[in-house]
């Protein structure tokens, strides 16, 4: 807020900024179905944003919208590209979503997602994946994503046992064990890869992550993690607000500090996990939009999970689709374009707003 | 009506003993003072009154209710802290920091609503913090700071209060406002208050009783009058001779500097 502003009371200004933020989150979710729709309907074989616009509302229970499209096309926008844009939104919302979670916990604008451990466990586990000779399918898990999603849980398993002090979990020490587990499991990751041959360009490809193969089974796998994780954390916004105070003043105001500590981890890293196991260790987003949004909108963790569910939706769903279209037929691994495309754009925010950002 | 007391409890970090054997009773509508030198476990007390810390053995009772009994939420209704001077989260502006207050009083899927609202702005104007309602915390000064903490503690609308050194960062004029409405609450509403508080003047002139606390022990305990005295201050801080008489109100008053040449001398 300007200083110069005269408020009438601080509720009244309070209440504005609350009121701006709501109509954010509508003008979110309403530019979320625009995304889907544009990105679903642009690809190698060209199908009007009308028709594609048709084609899903016309999925919607109660709509029904009489066909002027040849099945095919239809099933070019249904089964090919709209999973790949539902899974780019929902990995986008996920690492956002963590990104805010982490950095919140942590007290930390350096946090990401894979800060303890998550990102590394995933590759090892991923690359494991890549060197092994067979192929098989578990709960809806292939062989791959099986591992990394395993890696990923066991790596923030062992950080969180070795950072524990007796009851209690300090977070720098949790940081710190991140960091060093990370390195660690990096190290490996990195030698198991220059000695992996042939695989080594798939391997890499995966590690800078890609949605070329989405499916709507993989969705169905996903889904259920990121919904479950990203409602509870959002359930507990408020006092991961009261958490911003240290941990002592957050006791003194009721938070049973370890508790949501241990739950708020769990759900991010669940999510997180959940989300790079299929489409690979996408960098940029969980550190770069809690931050955006946090400029925009301020740090309340209500506004601010939420919006970054949706900003993180929508920011990769924008930059799969230049990922998938600006080389085409090529694609480039979506990891490079997150940093190209964000980056610039939040360093225009960062000078903008010269206050305090964390 | 919330009365906070201690029974025999030995405090400590990592089985190192901060405090041992201390006994101490805040009753309704007492406003009860700590002092003693710096590290002497003033602090210590507050925190484990706040379940912030267990003790290591005797009991504290919230309420007549053993604390480790109390689910954290109910207590944080009952027992409010104003810390000393804590790092505040920057991006926060004022009102929301004070808006926390109301933390306890609300269930995991509810929101502040108009009363919460209202009674932030009403602890705000009480405190002098209005001003500062939409500035962001970290463009404020220590005094302001604490002030806001006092709204914020008000704000939780407990019937038990700790303040841990409440008027340190305070001017003159600012620490007596703070002061004073603080012991108006505590007398007017009944309020137990426990201020650790290391300015003797300060100490004898707003509390009813002060405890003494040194070398992990309370040293003395009683009135103002029974508890600072020559002799004490001497045992405990070394200062000789410096208690003298309130000319107006007849508190005792700590004066340093009059037998400087002394000291320098020896």
């Amino acid at each position: 807020m300007p200083s110069n502003q005269t408020p009438t009371t601080p509720a009244g200004t309070y209440l504005s900024g609350r009121r701006t933020r709501i109509l954010s989150l509508l003008g979110l979710s309403a530019a979320l179905i625009v995304v889907i729709a544009l990105a679903t309907s642009i690809g190698s074989v060209h199908i009007p944003f009308s028709t594609t616009f048709g084609i899903l509302l016309d999925r919607l229970p109660f709509v029904d919208i009489a066909q002027t499209w040849q099945s095919v096309i239809a099933t070019i926008v249904l089964d090919i590209r709209l999973p790949r844009v539902v899974l780019a939104g929902l990995v986008g919302a996920s690492l956002a979503t963590a990104g805010a979670t982490y950095q919140g916990l942590f007290r930390n604008p350096l946090a990401d997602p894979y800060l303890i451990g998550v990102a590394q466990g995933a590759s090892l586990g991923a690359v494991i994946g890549f060197l092994l000779p067979v192929a098989w399918n578990i709960a809806g898990f292939g062989l791959i994503p099986l591992l990394a999603f395993a890696g990923a849980l066991l790596a923030t398993a062992t950080v969180y046992m070795l950072a524990r002090v007796g009851k209690t979990l300090p977070v720098t020490t949790l940081i710190l064990a991140g960091v060093a587990l990370s390195a660690l499991l990096g190290s490996i990751v990195s030698y198991l890869i220059i000695s992996s041959g042939d695989k080594m360009h798939s391997i890499i490809f995966w590690l800078m992550g890609s949605f070329s193969l989405s499916q709507w089974s993989e969705i169905q796998v996903v889904l259920p993690y990121v919904a479950v994780g990203t409602a509870v954390i959002i359930i507990l916004a408020r006092l991961l607000n009261v958490m911003q105070l240290d941990e002592e003043q957050a006791q003194q105001l009721g938070v049973n500090v370890e508790r949501q500590k241990i739950i708020l981890l769990a759900a991010a890293t669940l999510i997180t996990a959940a989300s790079v196991s299929f489409v690979g260790t996408i960098g940029f987003v969980g550190i770069i939009i809690p931050h955006a949004v946090r400029l925009i909108w301020g740090a309340d963790h209500r506004f601010l999970l939420p919006l970054s569910v949706l900003t993180g939706a929508i920011f990769m769903i924008l930059t799969d689709l230049v990922a998938r279209t600006i080389l085409s037929p090529t694609e480039i691994p979506i990891g490079v374009i997150t940093a190209i495309c964000g980056a610039p754009f939040f360093l225009y925010l960062l000078r903008r707003r010269k206050k305090a950002i964390f | 009506m919330i009365e906070l007391e201690m029974q025999k409890v030995t405090l400590g970090y990592d089985h190192h003993p901060v405090l041992e054997d201390i006994t101490l009773r805040v009753s309704p509508g007492e406003m009860v003072g700590l002092i003693g030198p710096n590290g002497s476990g003033k602090s210590t007390i507050i925190k484990a009154l706040s379940r912030v810390i267990s003790p290591e053995s005797g009991r504290i009772l919230v309420d007549r209710q053993d604390i480790t009994r109390i689910p954290r939420r109910e207590l944080a209704c009952m027992v409010g802290v104003v810390p000393q001077l804590p790092l505040l989260p920057s991006t926060f502006t004022a009102f929301e920091i004070v808006l926390m207050g109301r933390n306890p009083h609300l269930g995991l899927f509810q929101s502040e609503g108009k009363r919460d609202w209202a009674i932030a702005w009403q602890a705000m104007e009480k405190t002098g913090t209005d001003e500062l309602a939409n500035r962001r915390v970290n463009e404020l000064s220590g005094g302001e700071i604490q002030c806001l903490l006092i709204a914020r503690v008000l704000v939780q609308e407990t019937q038990a209060i700790l303040l841990d050194e409440p008027t340190a960062n305070l001017d003159i004029g600012r620490q007596g406002e703070i002061l004073d409405l603080i012991k108006k609450l505590c007398t007017q509403s009944n309020l137990a208050v426990l201020a650790a508080v290391h300015d003797l003047n300060v100490a004898a002139q707003y509390c009813d009783r002060l405890l003494l606390i040194n070398e992990r022990r309370v040293h003395a305990e009683g009135t103002p009058r029974e508890v600072i005295t020559d002799r004490n201050i001497k045992e405990v801080y070394g200062a000789e001779n410096c208690v003298y008489t309130h000319p107006v109100n007849g508190l005792p008053t700590v004066l340093l500097g009059a037998h400087m040449n002394k000291t320098n001398g020896t």
